[in-house]
């Protein structure tokens, strides 16, 4: 039962990292960096409860609002930077958080033992859960119902008028701004609560796992959180969940069936996934 | 001061590899306006193919590994068209993109578990001849590298420009509706594109491999970057940007390494590009 | 109200806008007409601020708009419609004029929490208007990219009135259209007009011109070749050497 409740953990906080990805890529911008942002919701989160001595939650707050924080940092000149080209730099800026935390040490003396992140060995011992006698199942539970809030905000979102507007900027942004639209306030919002969401699922991952380094926060992480909504299709929110859905099953019946080759599987699936239906499992909306 | 001109000139001479992969990103840009994320893995992986020389003959020398390098590449290279441009419609902006990247990993994975993960030998030529001007040297199998990338260059050069090949490809890169209008094969010209990137970065892995002295499955991704990085400094679709960037990061890269060692390395290559990105978003040779 | 003075506007070496002194006074319908690249589209474009002027001057009430950037243009009452149409194909036609309600009288009547996140209840009434202008109403949740050519013009024009303009410029509304379809157009022009809106309108089909307009201004290369009432400039030798064909 416990290795039901650790995939649904993964596919959790998968999913806050597809959604992350599932914003921006509505007005248009391909983002490389979702991983960057998780990457530092993780480490904040966990040195808040671990050096600190915080709660899980608001160390998950703060984690959240440190990726915003440097999501919108990255937001405004990500403007300048168009297409294809964001493509690169973002996932230049992925890499280049990821080796700033390679280089990240900060250690604290905890009775015997020093504790924090130490470069290039990551950052162990994020026992919150364990030390506070949290079942994996609890810990389950506590994930999937900050992706349900999340995944509520974004079918709200959808449905308002922000997300039409997120739309109507990702299709033709001169036309968007012909009728009145701040391409500046729309795109930067966007990629600020793209930043939030991986910095929350950031926060989640570092805790569910307990050990966090530089390497996991990788160019694959960063193609996961596009993959889930390109190929899960932008219509609605549901498609991501799909698509983590069906990627994390496919790689676990690999496991099955063949083993070490598994991580194969996943960019196969890309590929098949992008020849086989190019606009996402559900499809665009029409035409 | 004779340290800082020896790693600038290993890098420059080293960073001719890179403008070979910055070419194949941007000459595929130019062509189709898309980027192939598999590029720097498929050249890794004909330089891995190149090795198979080797076992059929063991005995073989370095410059028939090469060939199979390039050739393998040139086959790779197909490969990733048929896998993420051929059949997807190109008018989806996110679709081929999503799938070189799952192209990416598939081909990095392949290679790993082909391997089983060990780093493998790589030959070199001339790595035994040093040029030496006092105390200055030029390491013979640098001077290979670029040498060998500098034909490739000229070669690229000479098949756009003086063929009729290369006047179709420039002609569906500009207009590619109308190019298929004068009876251009625009599919032939898109797949042969990658073809010939292919057989280029098959070249670039095998330089790199030949001036490392090893290949491993974990420069795929460093490599990548790094193209994508020489491709935007030097202009998305300008081949002499890519040249110039190539060598430019190559050098630069080293120069740092010397100043702030290994692991900051790579930072500064990144603030290079986003101090570009900042002030230069165009490149050295920007194409409007 | 809007006023061009000596714009030019140069491409590298063409000279799509050459030296240009142009007037629109409030509640008028002036038309722009005149061959094909004599500037018209690029006029729009450049009260639209989607280039830069490369020299001269354009102010709209006083107002000089050099620095203004696209989407604050139209907070000062400035809309366009697009030659080419440009709706946004994958949103509805509600929510086509949903996402175009960006004036200053829509901001400030209702908070920013509700006009960005609330829902399609408090604006029902306002797009509905809008909709009968346009006799969309039965196709309110049609995706704008199926809908049928007439109807996507209908809806560019409902479009940019949702803005709630002052000013509106119509880049070849009626190139396509059949000739009931003209003269329904003709109509809601007219419409437009006695709601006060003053109206710069671009067009090849001269009946609607002719027709509908107070004044036209004619261009050729770039410049200004003729200007007056639809019977003057019909009866201008100029203009019919350039454009209507000569005797």
């Amino acid at each position: 039962m416990d290795f039901y409740f650790g995939l649904g953990q993964l596919i959790g906080v998968h999913t806050l990292l597809g959604l992350s990805a599932y914003i921006v890529l509505l007005t248009g911008q391909v983002s490389l960096a979702q991983a960057a942002f998780f990457a530092v919701g993780a480490y904040a989160a966990a040195m808040l409860t671990v050096l600190t001595g915080w709660h899980i939650v608001p160390a998950l707050g703060v984690g959240s609002f440190l990726g915003a924080v440097t999501a919108c940092a990255v937001g405004f000149p990500a403007l300048r930077v168009k297409g294809l080209m964001l493509v690169i730099a973002t996932l230049a800026f992925g890499e280049g958080v990821r080796l700033l935390f390679f280089n990240f040490d900060y250690q604290v003396a905890k009775g015997d033992l020093k504790v924090g992140p130490l470069g290039g060995e990551g950052f162990r011992q994020i026992r919150f859960f364990p030390e506070h006698g949290w079942t994996t199942g609890e810990v389950m539970l506590f994930i999937w119902v900050f992706v349900g809030g999340v995944m509520a905000l974004l079918w709200w979102f959808d449905r308002s008028r922000y997300g039409a507007v997120l739309r109507a900027v990702g299709e033709d942004e001169l036309a968007a701004q012909s009728v009145g639209l701040s391409l500046t306030a729309v795109k930067v919002s966007a990629m600020t609560v793209g930043g939030a969401i991986a910095g929350l699922g950031g926060g989640l991952y570092a805790h569910y796992t307990t050990h966090i380094e530089h390497a996991s926060f990788n160019i694959l992480m960063a193609t996961f959180a596009i993959a889930y909504p390109i190929v899960g299709g932008l219509r609605n929110v549901f498609g991501t969940l799909a698509a983590v859905l069906f990627v994390q099953a496919f790689l676990v019946e690999g496991l099955r069936g063949l083993g070490d080759w598994r991580n194969l599987l996943f960019g196969a699936l890309i590929v098949l996934s992008m020849n086989l239906r190019p606009h996402g499992l559900f499809g665009r909306r029409g035409a | 001061m004779l340290d800082f001109l020896q790693t600038l000139s290993d890098g420059v001479l080293f960073g001719a590899t890179y403008a070979l992969i910055g070419i194949g990103f941007t000459l595929v840009f130019g062509v189709m306006h898309k980027i192939n994320m598999a590029y720097a893995a498929a050249s890794i992986g004909g330089a891995y193919a190149g090795l198979l020389v080797l076992k059929a003959l063991a005995t073989a020398p370095a410059w028939m590994v090469f060939l199979g390098a390039f050739l393998a590449g040139g086959v790779l290279g197909w490969v990733v068209y048929a896998a993420c441009f051929h059949f997807i419609p190109l008018s989806s902006p996110l679709a081929p993109l999503m799938s070189t990247v799952g192209m990416l990993l598939l081909i990095d994975e392949v290679i790993v578990h082909l391997t089983a993960g060990m780093p493998q030998n790589y030959p070199a030529m001339f790595d035994d001849v040093m040029l030496r001007a006092g105390a200055f040297t030029l390491r013979g199998d640098l001077l290979l590298v670029f040498g060998v990338s500098l034909l490739c260059m000229i070669g690229l050069l000479a098949l756009l420009y003086r063929t009729r090949l290369g006047l179709a490809t420039r002609a569906v890169s500009q207009q590619a509706v109308a190019a298929q209008l004068c009876g251009i094969r625009v599919a032939r010209v898109n797949a042969l594109t990658f073809v010939i990137t292919g057989l280029l970065g098959g070249v670039a892995g095998a330089m790199i491999g030949a001036s490392v002295g090893t290949l491993s499955p974990l420069i795929t991704m460093p490599l990548t970057v790094k193209g994508l990085i020489v491709t935007v400094i030097g202009g998305l679709g300008s081949i002499p940007g890519a040249i110039i960037a190539g060598l430019l990061v190559g050098g630069l890269e080293n120069v740092f390494q010397l100043y702030r060692g290994v692991t900051e390395r790579d930072l500064y290559v990144m603030l290079l590009l986003f101090a570009f990105l900042v002030f230069r978003p165009g490149g050295l040779f920007s194409r409007t | 109200m809007l006023e061009l003075r000596a714009v030019s506007r140069y491409f590298g070496g063409v000279r799509a806008v050459d030296g240009l002194d142009f007037t629109v006074n409030q509640g008028e319908i002036v038309g722009l007409i005149g061959p094909n690249g004599s500037g018209k589209s690029t006029i729009v474009n450049l009260v639209a601020g989607l280039f830069p002027l490369t020299q001269g001057e354009i102010r709209f009430n006083q107002q000089p708009l050099e620095d203004i950037p696209v989407h604050q243009r139209l907070q000062l009452g400035i809309a366009r419609t697009f030659q080419n149409i440009r709706l946004f194909g994958q949103l509805s036609v509600w929510q086509n004029l949903w996402v175009a309600q960006n004036s200053p009288e829509d901001r400030s009547r209702r908070g920013f929490f509700s006009r960005w996140l609330g829902g399609q209840t408090q604006v029902r009434e306002e797009i509905a208007q809008l909709l009968e202008f346009s006799a969309l109403g039965h196709k309110q949740s049609e995706l704008a990219a199926n809908l049928s050519f007439g109807e996507q013009r209908r809806l560019e024009l409902a479009r940019a009135l949702a803005a709630r303009p002052k000013l509106l410029l119509l880049d070849e509304p009626a190139a396509g259209m059949n000739a009931e379809e003209i003269g329904q157009l003709r109509q809601r022009i007219l419409d437009l007009r006695a709601r006060g809106i003053t109206i710069v309108l671009i067009e090849h089909v001269m009946e609607l011109v002719m027709g509908v307009t107070d004044r036209i201004a004619v261009l050729n290369f770039g410049q200004k070749i003729a200007e007056g009432t639809p019977a003057q400039v019909q009866n201008d030798p100029a203009v019919k050497k350039a454009y209507l064909g000569g005797a």
